[in-house]
């Protein structure tokens, strides 16, 4: 067989393929189908849940791999070591050995052990430090306390031992306690302290508590620490208060204390002698010192592990997804008992079986199995996936296509005309010479920083931009091309040729002046730039865009017709082209064909030397529908015959298209009932799966089926899925047609007219451009001296951002968006059948786009 | 200098440039995506351009304008080229 290559014209032939692989090497031949990505296997257990299948054991294990190598991940960003980026591995690609994963797994497990038990005791010490550094705070500021205490020991106790003292006594016997021996120790007099840290928010409920409990029997002192304290579990700064508390008797004390435990505080017991206080500091200190050289060792040791980890974790982590996506693939594969082989059923470009084929030898001979691999074609009556290679040029393109719908198997992709119309119809409504150049240059920016740009994290709407850079080149450069022709550059004219039109010599300032013209000579290329600034510069230009438009859309709508003709060709159905395709575009052409006709004719009679009045072409179409026959305004002789005739060409392929396809059909039907056809599934079924369950065998069916190489005939388990015959019906046929008749015929309307928004936004785009070069750069330029220069400097920022981000990037958003519409409705509706599935190739590369290793 | 006859001119010329284009088309997988590509912008072009051609040939309406002063009609722009 001929094969022709595959171009995006049309979806690749695929051919549906059935693999019969040595379980041996089942993993490796997996692989290397991951690595070509070219085959999308068909899940085979589908009846089978996920837990059910063979390789859920490995897949479990694989799951187990990558939380670990996650671990390591998050360790490392909170240790903040940095990361070999995936953009440094050279061979990355390389398929992993058995052995190598069961040694890559083991060691991460052990890793994981020690990372854990080195942080484990990193934890520990630093919480030890923490309480040794509240300890020597507790220390530190305690001193003070106990001096100011020992000189109010009696108020403590009396305020102790009478309840219903009076607020004031306390001022006024405060004199006669000044000699009494301060240095009395606390414990003769019965009182004890509590010292410890709490966090500074809890202290007023902290107080307020104790005062309520105790009644006002405490003497309590704290003061802050000034430096935060880090919980070493969560990273978090607290800032924490020193406290110490007199009181007196025991019971009172123990009360202390269970109340501040129970709000979080940290008691530490200090002595009140001073002396050995300051020896309790001395120990501290040393303690602190040698733990955070232990600290310092401990984190050492961590980061090494952790840098060293870093060094290949990226790696790893692609290994371990690849490995994944191995075997959940393999889960899709049945399995022959019997023969110890595994049986896979893929979707294949019919172009890469080749290939496939020798990677298949390869993989074998590298396992140096005797048994090979077999590669059988089926034949099947299922439709086949839509596969449109693209590249990336095509890409962006494509998905506009592909987010309409998916192109039916092998037919016509609009996607290639595309890549020209979207763009061109884009520039119709964009066109100025200047905004395009800005597109122009960022594409081409874009596209010349593609390496570092798609490595790099970019925003939603800049990588939106990036994605469509291609688009944007075409766009920005047809939008310079349309500029030309409008004869606009940031709305202003162009003076490339001469003009045609000439200024008389004198007249009057203030005087409204008209050109003539000069003698036998067209401006050569676009608008003539005498158009700008006159004052009836609009009424001609809506002329002119108005007819462009229609012209456009009507070129665009029969080019997309005709791709229907090229699709029912493909599809050998004749009656397509005959109950479709011909009457449809007779109906357009006779109405819309006409009046593009109208027009250019209209155009080429030079109606003064004539001496006729021009007629109106919009009266004309109306009148031909509303009274036939009869012409006011007379275009050319012989107008009112041929709209006759027009019309009634157009009336009479009404019924055809209607009828002419589902009495066709049904004709069709009943001659092949006639003869004896039943469709397929109609009342029997002829496969292998029915054999199978005649004889109640395992559930695959896979002893008793066996490929016949021959004819590649065998299909064990094709009929898993829907049964894709349907039985005809003719009432169903003839709605459908009806349907499709009356929106094509209100569609030829409601689309031409669609088409006008080029005209309109076109003239928005101008309009605006001129509004703000008016409203800017013309107000600054009318000043003059110095304030002259600084407003055309202020004038020329404002206007060149406004530029950029309201004609350029507002605008052009909503010309993209209005294109985009004339390709989905208007364009696809004449042709695009979209009923295809995507295919979804075991890819190793697309699996990594969508879940990229950072 | 250009007048009714360059419309066919203009046609002779992207015809010429469509067999060029269908045959200079770089060979391998993109090939029809170079041909499609640069035969469709060649027709779009020359639509856009014959149209704008069109509509000034006999132009029915002249341009006006009321704030014109002598001296910029002498010292006007006379094109490029």
């Amino acid at each position: 067989m001929a094969q022709h290559k595959d171009t995006l014209f049309r979806s690749a032939d695929m051919s549906l393929t059935q693999l019969y692989i040595a379980n041996e090497i089942g993993r490796e031949v997996v692989s290397a189908l991951g690595e070509l990505g070219v085959m999308d296997f068909r899940d085979l257990n589908q009846s089978t849940s996920a837990f059910q299948r063979t390789f859920t054991q490995e897949i479990r294990r694989l799951d187990n791999v990558e939380r670990q190598l996650r671990y390591f991940q998050s360790q490392m960003e909170k240790a903040s070591i940095p990361m070999r980026s995936i953009y440094e591995f050279d061979n990355i690609l390389a398929a992993p050995s058995a052995s190598e994963i069961d040694e890559l797994a083991d060691r991460s497990q052990s890793l994981e052990n020690r990372i854990a038990s080195l942080n484990e005791s990193y934890e520990t010490l630093k919480k030890r430090e923490v309480e040794l550094t509240e300890w020597r705070w507790v220390l530190r500021e305690a001193g003070g306390f106990f001096d100011r205490a020992r000189g109010q020991t009696e108020e403590i106790r009396q305020s102790m031992d009478n309840d219903d003292a009076p607020l004031l006594r306390d001022v006024e016997q405060s004199g006669s306690n000044a000699d009494a021996p301060a240095d009395r120790s606390f414990s003769v007099m019965n009182i004890g302290f509590v010292a410890g840290v709490i966090p500074r928010e809890r202290i007023a409920a902290f107080e307020r508590i104790l005062w309520r409990t105790l009644r006002g029997n405490l003497y309590m002192n704290q003061s802050e620490i000034p430096e935060p304290i880090i919980n070493p579990e969560t990273n978090e700064e607290i800032s924490k208060n020193v406290f110490v508390i007199f009181a007196h008797g025991k019971e009172i004390i123990a009360k202390i204390r269970k109340i501040s435990e129970s709000l979080g505080a940290d008691l530490y017991s200090i002595d009140e002698n001073s002396d050995l206080r300051r020896d309790q500091i001395h120990e501290v200190n040393t303690r602190l010192a040698d733990l955070a050289s232990v600290l310092r060792n401990t984190k050492q040791t961590l980061d090494a592990e952790l840098t060293a980890i870093g060094r290949s974790l990226v790696a790893w982590m692609v290994i371990i997804k690849k490995e994944k996506a191995v075997y959940q693939t393999l889960n899709k594969f049945s399995y022959d008992q019997a023969r110890k082989t595994l049986i896979a059923e893929a979707w294949c470009p019919t172009n890469y079986l080749g290939l496939v084929k020798s990677t298949l030898q390869d993989v074998n001979d590298r396992a140096g199995l005797s048994v090979p691999t077999i590669v059988n074609q089926i034949k099947t009556t299922k439709t086949p996936p839509t596969y449109v290679k693209t590249n990336k040029f095509t890409l962006a393109f494509q998905t506009i296509i592909d987010a309409y719908g998916t192109a039916k198997y092998t037919e016509v992709n609009p996607g290639l005309p595309t890549i020209v119309t979207f763009p061109f119809l884009f520039a119709v409504m964009f066109g100025d010479f200047g905004h395009g150049m800005i597109l122009t240059m960022a594409a081409i920016a874009m596209i010349y920083w593609e390496k570092p740009l798609s490595r790099g994290k970019l925003d939603e709407l800049f990588s939106m931009a990036f994605y469509g850079r291609y688009i944007m080149l075409m766009m920005g450069i047809f939008s310079m091309y349309t500029g030309l022709i409008y004869c606009d550059a940031f709305s202003k004219e162009l003076a490339l040729f001469p003009s045609m039109w000439e200024w008389p010599k004198n007249f009057k300032v203030g005087e409204t002046v008209v050109a003539h013209r000069m003698d036998d000579y067209v401006y050569p290329f676009g608008m003539d730039w005498r158009w700008h600034g006159a004052s009836n510069d609009l009424l001609f230009s809506n002329s002119y865009k108005m007819k462009l438009s229609i012209i456009l859309g009507w070129s665009h709508m029969t080019f997309s017709l005709c791709l229907s003709l090229v699709n029912a060709r493909h599809f050998r159905s004749k009656i397509d082209i005959w109950g479709n395709f011909v009457p449809g575009m007779i109906f357009f052409q006779s109405i819309f064909g006409y009046l593009v006709f109208c027009i250019i004719y209209k155009w080429s009679v030079d109606w003064y030397k004539v001496g006729q009045n021009p007629p109106g072409l919009l009266n004309m179409l109306i009148y031909m529908f509303l009274s036939p026959g009869t012409v006011d305004e007379q275009l050319y002789p012989g107008q009112a015959g041929v709209q006759v005739v027009l019309l009634l060409l157009a009336v009479a392929q009404v019924p055809v298209m209607l009828f002419l396809k589902p009495f066709y059909l049904r004709w069709e039907h009943n001659k092949a009932r006639a003869m004896g056809y039943r469709g397929i599934g109609e009342n029997t079924r002829v496969s292998a799966l029915d054999d199978d369950d005649d004889e109640g065998q395992n559930m695959n069916g896979g002893r008793d089926s066996f490929a016949d190489d021959e004819d590649g005939a065998v299909m064990i388990t094709q009929d898993i899925g829907d049964n894709e015959h349907e039985e005809f019906e003719f009432s169903e046929v003839m709605i459908h047609q009806v349907i499709h008749t009356i929106e094509f015929c209100l569609n030829c309307v409601s689309h031409t007219a669609s088409y006008l928004r080029l005209w309109a936004l076109s003239l928005a785009h101008q309009q605006l451009s001129i509004v703000l070069w008016d409203m800017t750069l013309m107000n600054a330029f009318s000043m003059g001296g110095a304030l002259g220069v600084f407003a055309t400097v202020v004038a020329f920022y404002l206007w060149f951002v406004l530029t950029v981000f309201v004609l350029c990037v507002m605008e052009g958003t909503s010309a993209m968006l209005h294109s985009l519409r004339l390709h989905w409705v208007e364009a696809m509706s004449k042709h695009f059948i979209g009923d295809g599935v995507p295919f979804e190739p075991f890819s190793f590369k697309v699996l990594l786009e969508e879940e990229p290793v950072e | 200098m250009a007048n009714g006859w360059s419309l066919l001119v203009g046609l002779i010329f992207i015809l010429v440039f469509c067999a060029v284009a269908w045959f200079a088309s770089p060979k391998g997988e993109n090939q029809t995506i170079w041909r499609s590509t640069l035969i469709l912008s060649a027709w779009s072009c020359y639509i856009m351009w014959a149209v704008t051609f069109l509509a000034q040939w006999h132009p029915l309406i002249r341009p006006e304008r009321g704030d014109l002063r002598p001296r910029v009609v002498d010292h006007g722009p006379d094109g490029m080229f």
